[in-house]
């Protein structure tokens, strides 16, 4: 058996949260990588494969983040029992990589020691080595490692071949995996243990870094601290707006493009194969109907928003990867907590900007259940990116492009405060749920700053294409699926021959937007936008590609389907019917998908029936009122 | 009815039930999970025929699923082991 078909040894990196443990992990598996879940709980695993330069191959787990191995969260419990082999499912790693951060080895080290008895195979990379060396931070390795009793390797995570020392290690101890490190001594003690390995191997500068205290004292400020955030959320949305453009209009001509060629390129191409009888029965069959006006139209007009996904993921990774979140964290926790929430609730709400499914899922990081609780039921408000084309739509349509006092733009201004009234909505929602439960508890926020540091591209990069491809896939599978199924109930079955009314009036989808109009007409929604709600349950992106699709199969004829949604829907509906629909996406209720998370995560139908049934209501009761005065103002 | 258009009615035809078996597993995954097994017990049981025990295997979900089906990402069920 030659070394590169041999059973691959399993290593596990260990390690305190903000160690650089997944930044490693991404360096020594590169792309080589599988994410999924422990089995039966709802913490991210993953695994991926290191082959070393000798052609060993290493399966490598990155355990979740943990600060000692007595749990106070479920990622520090399941950390615990994968080491010790009592998860279900795991087998107990081979050997552990203990990763630490060589600029915070108070913390980390005590941890090194717990983790040291465990009594498995063990190297400790030093983290951000570099880092460390330039606050002057002067850590002896060599004495380390000997009073540690186990291999200790400097690493530099986020640079290429930053973990070489690490692998020729690890190549060391797959070559003899049964060296064992040292226990501590009968009656030692982790802290004294620490300090005593703090003053052998580690020399402090007089100070702390001048760059993390001369940020923090403007960044952490009660008064600046919070307009700098306040500055920086405002960029992202600019940005998100801005550099995205370019990039959709691109995709935009794409899309169009593929449609007309589809229609007329593609008919032609194959009547040239086949004959002209074929030809003629393919341009006037339903096949480039659902091609053209269904599957390109719906998927493109979907796909246009991968470019702002992506910007408001860059900027919540780098965010991240710079340490600036658990600090926008600490200065909105007090703000938060009179609300009902805590300051660990950001960055969850923040996540539901892109979509509230990974923002629910990241709320895992809460440890207590009743921040949890509430963080999950008002993540649905925050304004995912797949109303922003609803919004988008009805915004270009209704509100004229007009400066107010000279330097904001109207439709900007709108589309801000329906960004803002989704937030303020969750900050009353919380509050009142706060009420509701007598709650006068306080729950400390307890955070770890780390150090200031500058994201590293390759980390982004992983980051963004793990992102790109999660929503492509979504893409290609439940909505197209939609689009497919929405264009053949708003085109079977045919008008009967003695019809009066449009075809897609006698289609199934048509008729089920009729009797909808029953429980949606106090809120000025006309038929055609019953239908679309209810793919919009599946997928919200999908509400606008159905009312293209339903109005594209409304129109009398071909000059008419063509014409662009936005001066269609400016034309048909009433200024009130827009602005309750606008409304109405404020508070919608979730998609399934949002559904299933709630359900799942805090493994309650209650729970999840709670959640839609309140944000139900808020739609409605807020698009009835916004209707009902609007008409009353003349604007129905 | 020209045999191209009767093509194109059997291809919106496969492609409608695809999307709408695609949209039952993603959206209610144990419901699918319970007609799969309900659909497949039958066929399988000593004395059928081996091509509809064939179908029936091939029917029949496999063992420990796949996760809630959120389909939310597509990216969080357990992993297959």
């Amino acid at each position: 058996m030659t070394v590169a078909t041999a059973a691959p040894l399993r290593l596990a990196l260990i390690g305190n949260p903000n160690s650089g443990k997944t930044a490693l992990f991404n360096q020594l598996t590169g792309s080589r990588q599988k994410v999924a879940n422990y089995a039966g709980v709802t913490v991210e695993r993953k695994e991926g494969r290191l082959i070393a330069p000798s052609g060993r191959s290493y399966a490598l787990l990155d355990l979740p983040g943990a600060y000692s191995l007595t749990p106070s969260s479920l990622d520090e419990a399941i950390t615990r029992d994968l080491c010790r082999g009592f998860y279900p499912g795991e087998a107990t790693p081979d050997a552990l990589v203990c990763v630490i951060d060589a600029t915070n080895l108070r913390l980390h080290l005590r941890f090194v020691l717990e983790v040291r008895e465990l009594g498995l195979p063990m190297v400790v990379a030093l983290n951000m080595a570099d880092v460390a060396a330039r606050r002057g931070i002067r850590v002896d390795r060599a004495a380390l490692e000997q009073a540690l009793g186990v291999p200790v390797v400097e690493t530099v995570a986020v640079r290429h071949n930053g973990a070489k020392a690490l692998v020729e290690r690890i190549e060391a101890l797959g070559a003899s995996p049964h060296a064992v490190p040292p226990p501590l001594g009968a009656g030692a003690d982790l802290h004294t243990e620490t300090r005593r390995l703090l003053s052998l191997a580690v020399t402090m500068p007089a100070r702390t870094s001048r760059i993390d205290d001369a940020l923090d004292r403007w960044l952490l400020h009660p008064v600046f601290g919070l307009l700098a955030l306040a500055v920086i959320m405002f960029l992202i949305f600019q940005a998100v707006y801005a550099w995205a453009t370019p990039v959709m209009d691109l995709i935009d001509a794409g899309t169009a493009w593929l449609g007309e060629w589809v229609k007329t390129g593609m008919v032609d191409m194959l009547g040239s194969v086949f004959g002209e009888g074929f030809r003629t029965a393919l341009a006037d069959g339903p096949l480039v109907s659902l091609l053209g006006d269904g599957v390109i139209a719906g998927i493109g007009g979907v796909i246009v928003f991968l470019p702002q996904i992506l910007i408001l993921f860059a900027f919540i990774l780098a965010l991240e990867e710079s340490g600036y979140l658990p600090r926008a964290a600490f200065l909105l926790d007090r703000m938060m907590a009179a609300a009902g929430l805590s300051g660990r609730s950001f960055i969850p709400l923040l996540s539901s900007f892109a979509c509230a499914i990974p923002g629910i899922m990241s709320t895992r990081s809460i440890q207590d259940p009743r921040d949890r609780i509430a963080t999950i039921l008002v993540a649905p408000l925050m304004t995912c990116s797949a109303r922003l084309p609803v919004y988008a739509l009805l915004i270009g349509a209704f509100i004229p492009q007009q400066k107010v006092g000279g330097v904001f733009n109207l439709q900007g201004l709108v589309l801000f405060a329906l960004y803002m009234a989704g937030i303020l909505s969750a900050l009353m929602v919380s509050f009142v749920m706060k009420k509701w439960r007598r709650d006068k508890s306080e729950h400390a926020l307890l955070l770890e700053l780390p150090s200031y540091r500058m994201p590293h591209p390759r980390d982004l990069a992983i980051g963004l294409y793990e992102r790109a491809m999660i929503f492509l896939k979504r893409v290609g599978g439940i909505i197209l699926a939609l689009t497919i199924l929405l264009w053949f109930l708003l085109s079977f079955p045919g008008a009967p021959a003695d019809a009066t009314m449009p075809a897609i009036d006698y289609s199934f989808a048509g008729r089920i937007g009729h009797a909808l109009t029953a429980v949606f007409a106090p809120l000025g929604f006309n038929w055609q936008i019953c239908i679309a709600l209810i793919p919009g349950m599946a997928a919200r992106e999908v509400v606008v590609s159905s009312l293209a699709t339903v109005y594209a199969l409304s129109a009398a004829d071909d000059n008419a389907a063509a014409q662009a949604l936005s001066p269609i829907l400016a034309h048909t509906w009433s200024l009130a019917t827009a602005l309750s629909l606008l409304v109405w996406f404020i508070y919608a209720p979730q998609c399934l998908s949002t559904w299933a998370t709630i359900r799942r995560e805090t493994n309650s139908w209650k729970m999840m029936a709670v959640s839609a049934g309140y944000l139900f209501a808020l739609a409605y009761l807020a698009s009835f009122a916004t209707y009902q005065i609007a008409v009353a103002l003349g604007a129905g | 009815m020209h045999a191209a258009l009767a093509v194109q009615y059997l291809l919106i035809a496969c492609a409608v039930l695809a999307s709408a078996w695609i949209v039952m597993k993603k959206q209610f995954p144990h419901a699918t999970r319970r007609v799969c097994v309900a659909l497949a017990t039958p066929m399988v049981r000593d004395g059928r025929p081996a091509w509809l025990r064939a179908l029936g295997r091939r029917i029949a979900p496999p063992r420990g699923g796949s996760g809630d089906g959120c389909s939310g990402c597509d990216n969080c069920g357990p992993a297959g082991q």
